[in-house]
C-alpha cells in the first residue's frame, strides 16, 4: 500500500477534532474564559491534549484573539536562556499556547508563568500532571472512543473487530496515538 | 453555492520537471472575497509529520464574486512525486478564498517518467504478533470484516 492511501496517515489523524468524553467543547471554552485564559490541559500520552490545544487555537482565533503556539519536548528542553529569548517575543495581546509544559525546566517554568501573567493575554499549556496551572480539563480515552475514531478513518465497508481494538487499546494503555500508529503499520503490511 | 474550480489544460495531470502547468481557475461565490490565493505546492503524507513546500503563490485582491483567470506555472526540477510505504510526496495546485473555507485542489504528478515513482516494496509482513496462525486468510482479512 502506498503511504498516501493508508487511512491512518498523520494528516488524516491530525484533521480529527478533539472529542470530549464528559463535557462539551463549548463548556471547555466557557471554563477557559472563567480561568482568564490561564489553564492547563492535563492527561496522559495519546489522550488528545495536543489536539484539544490546536482546536482551542482555532476557536480563539475565530473569537479574535491572537495566539502563539509552540512545542517543547525532551529533546529540545526549554531552559532559562531560551525561555528569556522566547518571552521577549511574546506580545501583550497574545495568548501563548505551550504544548509539553512538563519538559520545561522548573526555573524556566517559574519565569515563564510569572512573565506571561503580566506580559501576555493568556497561557494555556498541556501537561501530563496537574498543578502547573488551574486544570481546564482532564483528557482521557476509552476503547469506544478508539472504535469511533477508527470507524471514521477506515475506508467505507471495512471495520476492525471490537475485540481487536479492545486488545490494541489495552496493549497501548489507552494511548490512542500509539494505537493509530500500529494501525498504520498494519495497513502498510497487509492491505 | 460557493464554488472554486481548477481546470488543467487538456486535462493533463502528469508533468515532467521544469515543464509548465497550464490551465484556468474559476470562481463563482455568493459574496465578494477579499482575496483568492492560487498556490503550487507539494506535501508529504504518511506515518510522519507532514512536510510542505510552497513553490509559488499568487494572490488576487478583490477578484469579484465570479470570474476566471488563465495560469501558466513552471515547475522546478523536483522533488519528484513518489510513494513508499512510509511516505508519499504529492504535488497539487490549490485555490482558496479568503475569508472563507472554500478550497479547490487538483493533484498533479511531477516525474520524468510521467508517473509517480514507487519506492521499493519493503514488506513488513510477519512483523506483527497477530500474523501467527494461518487460517487461509491474511491477518488484515481476518481482522477486517464487511460493515453491515
Amino acid at each position: 500500500m502506498k503511504a498516501r492511501d493508508n487511512p491512518f496517515t498523520v494528516d488524516r489523524i491530525s484533521a480529527l477534532r478533539y472529542r470530549p468524553l464528559d463535557t462539551t467543547f463549548d463548556e471547555i471554552l466557557r471554563r477557559l474564559e472563567e480561568l482568564n485564559y490561564r489553564a492547563a490541559i492535563v492527561g496522559p500520552e495519546g489522550s488528545g491534549k495536543t489536539t484539544l490545544l490546536e482546536n482551542l487555537q482555532d476557536a480563539l482565533a475565530q473569537q479574535g484573539f491572537k495566539t502563539w503556539m509552540f512545542f517543547v519536548n525532551d529533546t529540545v528542553p526549554l531552559n532559562g536562556p531560551a525561555c528569556r529569548r522566547l518571552l521577549t517575543e511574546v506580545a501583550s495581546d497574545e495568548i501563548v499556547l505551550l504544548d509539553g509544559a512538563d519538559a520545561v525546566r522548573r526555573s524556566a517554568w517559574m519565569l515563564f508563568r510569572r512573565r506571561t501573567a503580566s506580559h501576555a493575554a493568556g497561557l494555556i499549556v498541556t501537561s501530563h500532571r496537574p498543578g502547573l496551572l488551574p486544570t481546564l480539563t482532564k483528557c482521557s480515552t476509552t476503547p469506544a472512543l478508539l472504535q469511533e475514531i477508527v470507524n471514521e478513518l477506515q475506508p467505507p465497508g471495512r471495520t476492525l473487530s471490537a475485540d481487536f481494538l479492545s486488545d490494541l487499546y489495552q496493549r497501548h494503555a489507552g494511548n490512542l496515538r500509539d494505537c493509530l500508529r500500529e494501525l498504520y503499520d498494519l495497513y502498510t503490511a497487509h492491505a | 453555492m460557493d464554488k472554486l474550480s481548477i481546470d488543467l489544460h487538456e486535462d493533463k495531470t502528469a508533468y515532467a520537471p521544469r515543464e509548465t502547468v497550464r490551465g484556468a481557475i474559476r470562481w463563482n461565490l455568493q459574496t465578494n472575497p477579499e482575496h483568492l490565493k492560487f498556490s503550487l505546492i507539494w506535501y508529504t503524507s504518511g506515518k510522519g509529520t507532514r512536510d510542505v513546500g510552497v513553490v509559488q503563490t499568487v494572490t488576487f485582491d478583490n477578484p469579484g464574486s465570479f470570474g476566471s483567470r488563465d495560469f501558466a506555472v513552471p515547475l522546478p526540477d523536483g522533488p519528484y512525486s513518489f510513494s513508499g510505504k512510509l511516505v508519499s510526496l504529492i504535488w497539487a495546485i490549490e485555490l482558496t478564498c479568503m475569508p472563507g473555507s472554500e478550497t479547490a485542489r487538483r493533484e498533479i504528478v511531477v516525474s520524468p517518467t510521467g508517473s509517480e515513482v514507487l519506492l521499493g516494496d519493503a514488506s513488513m509482513q510477519g512483523s506483527h504478533p497477530w500474523n501467527e496462525g494461518n487460517r487461509g486468510h491474511s491477518p488484515l482479512e481476518r481482522i477486517l470484516g464487511a460493515r453491515r
